[in-house]
Parts: C-alpha cells; sequence; structure tokens
C-alpha cells in the first residue's frame, strides 16, 4: 500500500486532528500528498462525513503554522542548518534559485508557492526567514495564499468527489506543466537577453568601424 | 554573432530541459484530462470508504455492504482497509468482492429501492 493509501486511511479513522497534522508536516517540507488529503476532505464533506467549515479552518492553520516553522528554521536555524534541509528539499542550488525569485519577487512569490506553485512553498519559507523577509508581511501574503490553496482544493473535492484520485492527479501533472512553463519564460528571457545585447554589441563595432572608415 | 561562454551553455542546456520536461509534463497533463472525461470509475484503493466507491461507480451503497457481509453504516467514513483489518483479511480481497458486487449491479437491470426512504422527523417539507 502506498503512502498516500495509507495517509488518506488515516483521515477516514481520525478525521481532523490527523488533516491538521498532515498539512502541518507537508507545509514544513515533509513529502507528502497533502493536496490529495484536502480533495479527499472535500469529498468527505459532499457526503456529509466531514463538516465544510472545521475542515476549512484547521487545515488553513495547519498550513499556516507550518510554515511559519519554515520561516523560524530559516531565520534562526542559520545558513549551516539551512544547507543540510536544502539537500533535503533538492539541493542548495535550488535554495539560492528560491531566494533570487524570491528577491526579485517577493510578495508574489510568497503568495503564488501556497496555492499554485505549491513545490516551491516549502523552500520559500526557509528563505524568506534566512534572508530576514519582514515577518508580518510573510504572514499576510501566507494567510491570502494558504487560505485561498485550502478553499480551492477542497470545494474542488466537494465539486468533483467521486473522482479525488483522478482529481489529484490531473492537478499534479498541471502543477508541473506550469512550473516548467516558469522556467522555460525565465530562462528563455535570459537567453534573449543575451543574444540581444549581443547583436547590439556587434552592431555597435560595425557602427563604431564605419565611421573609423569615413573619418 | 559571438560565440557562446559556458555560462550561457550551461542556460541553453537548463532551458531545453525545461522545455522537454515542459513537453512531457504538457502530454501527460492533456492525457489525464481526456482519460478524466471519459472515465468516472476509480480504481478502488484502501483508502476509499464503502460509500466514496458506491459515489464513484453510481451502484447503491446497500449493493456493496452486502457484498462485504456488512450492515449498511449510514455516516461511515471507515477506509476498505479498516473494514479489512476488522474482518480479519486482506484488503485485496474486499476489493475484488467489490468489483464483482459492481459487475453484477450493472449487468442486471436496477432493483426496486431495498428500503423506503424513512419518515421525516419533524417539520418536513411536503411535496
Amino acid at each position: 500500500m502506498s503512502l498516500s493509501d495509507y495517509l488518506l486511511s488515516t483521515l477516514g479513522v481520525y478525521g481532523l486532528p490527523m488533516l491538521f497534522t498532515i498539512l502541518l508536516f507537508s507545509s514544513i517540507g515533509v513529502p507528502i500528498p497533502a493536496s490529495l488529503l484536502l480533495l479527499a476532505s472535500g469529498s468527505f464533506v459532499e457526503q456529509g462525513e466531514m463538516s465544510l467549515l472545521p475542515v476549512l479552518g484547521l487545515s488553513a492553520l495547519g498550513a499556516i503554522l507550518g510554515d511559519q516553522a519554515g520561516y523560524v528554521l530559516g531565520r534562526w536555524g542559520g545558513r549551516r542548518i539551512t544547507k543540510r534541509l536544502g539537500r533535503f528539499v533538492g539541493g542548495e542550488q535550488q535554495l539560492l534559485r528560491a531566494e533570487k525569485w524570491l528577491q526579485r519577487w517577493q510578495g508574489a512569490g510568497i503568495f503564488f508557492s501556497r496555492w499554485l506553485l505549491t513545490p516551491l512553498g516549502p523552500v520559500i519559507n526557509i528563505t524568506c526567514g534566512m534572508t530576514g523577509y519582514s515577518w508580518p508581511r510573510f504572514l499576510v501574503y501566507d494567510i491570502l495564499g494558504e487560505a485561498l490553496w485550502v478553499v480551492l482544493y477542497v470545494l474542488l473535492g466537494l465539486f468533483f468527489s467521486d473522482r479525488v484520485q483522478a482529481m489529484s492527479e490531473f492537478l499534479g501533472d498541471l502543477i508541473w506543466l506550469i512550473m516548467g512553463l516558469l522556467f522555460v519564460t525565465v530562462l528563455g528571457w535570459n537567453l534573449l537577453q543575451y543574444f540581444r545585447s549581443s547583436s547590439k554589441e556587434a552592431e555597435g563595432k560595425a557602427s563604431a568601424h564605419l565611421v573609423d572608415e569615413t573619418s | 554573432m559571438r560565440k557562446l561562454g559556458w555560462h550561457q551553455w550551461v542556460l541553453l542546456l537548463l532551458f531545453l530541459g525545461a522545455l522537454l520536461f515542459t513537453g512531457l509534463f504538457g502530454v501527460r497533463t492533456v492525457r489525464r484530462a481526456i482519460y478524466w472525461r471519459n472515465h468516472r470509475d476509480e480504481q478502488i484503493r484502501p483508502w476509499m470508504s464503502v460509500r466514496y466507491v458506491s459515489r464513484s461507480y453510481r451502484v447503491p451503497p446497500q449493493v456493496l455492504y452486502e457484498a462485504i457481509g456488512q450492515a449498511p453504516v449510514p455516516h461511515d467514513r471507515r477506509p476498505l482497509r479498516e473494514i479489512a483489518r476488522e474482518q480479519n483479511r486482506p484488503v485485496e480481497e474486499l476489493i475484488s468482492k467489490l468489483q464483482r458486487a459492481i459487475e453484477q449491479a450493472r449487468s442486471s437491470p436496477p432493483p426496486p429501492p431495498a428500503q423506503p426512504l424513512p419518515p421525516p422527523v419533524s417539520g418536513g417539507r411536503s411535496p
């Protein structure tokens, strides 16, 4: 039995406390399928086996607390621990990339990594703490993004309550597709800038040459 | 045009890698969406409850409960894994029983409703 099967079974048995705990750990960066759990909770709500408001409230609370833990870890843990953690979340390179991305996009980065580019979430929490990003601002963007994520996924689970597993697989691929498009755009833009600047340089040289010849 | 430096080569390789990755996930996403449109039934998994299976396969829950030798429970959130544990048998056995019951229920005409609706307790809306 897979990990997600096991976690979803525990959701059926233990309900809300399990949902809270799993979202907390997933926001810190433990690789567990939290989105699938939210969808399944939406389905349980639709079947009248869980109530909507506690599901939304506790999921959002778990996710937000997990993010704050990540932030604190980055802030007080220092580079040494984050380096170690960086290996865990996919290499220090990824941390550095997230840091650059964060400096450039700041609030938008935090907001979108909560509900759309979710694989970046834990890395951004840590880098926010590491770079000393303002905590109240982090909290506000975090609450907005996580609230949107939780509402979106629980409602999707509610509307497609008979196809939770397929929905989760589809959304998972869609998110990686969007991440890929983002990287293609950023890298493509960088390459384009390089070719533009090099062709301008060549033009500049050519015109300088022309001026030399005419004088 | 200027020759590419090692930095640009890395950038180009990353770009091509990202393009490949995106294409791959693009195809996967479209395939899933097409499959999803045409199939409603989900493969039965140990985390699903009897009521979830009944909903996904559009088979009355009573039929499924009967197939696994249980009395219908109104707000039953128990996953199949839990029911299998209670019955002291492997969950795969439970799943195959459910699958057989679903096939049977689909091949035979729908039976009349097994239970009449319970009378409204109080303040029920009149039709």
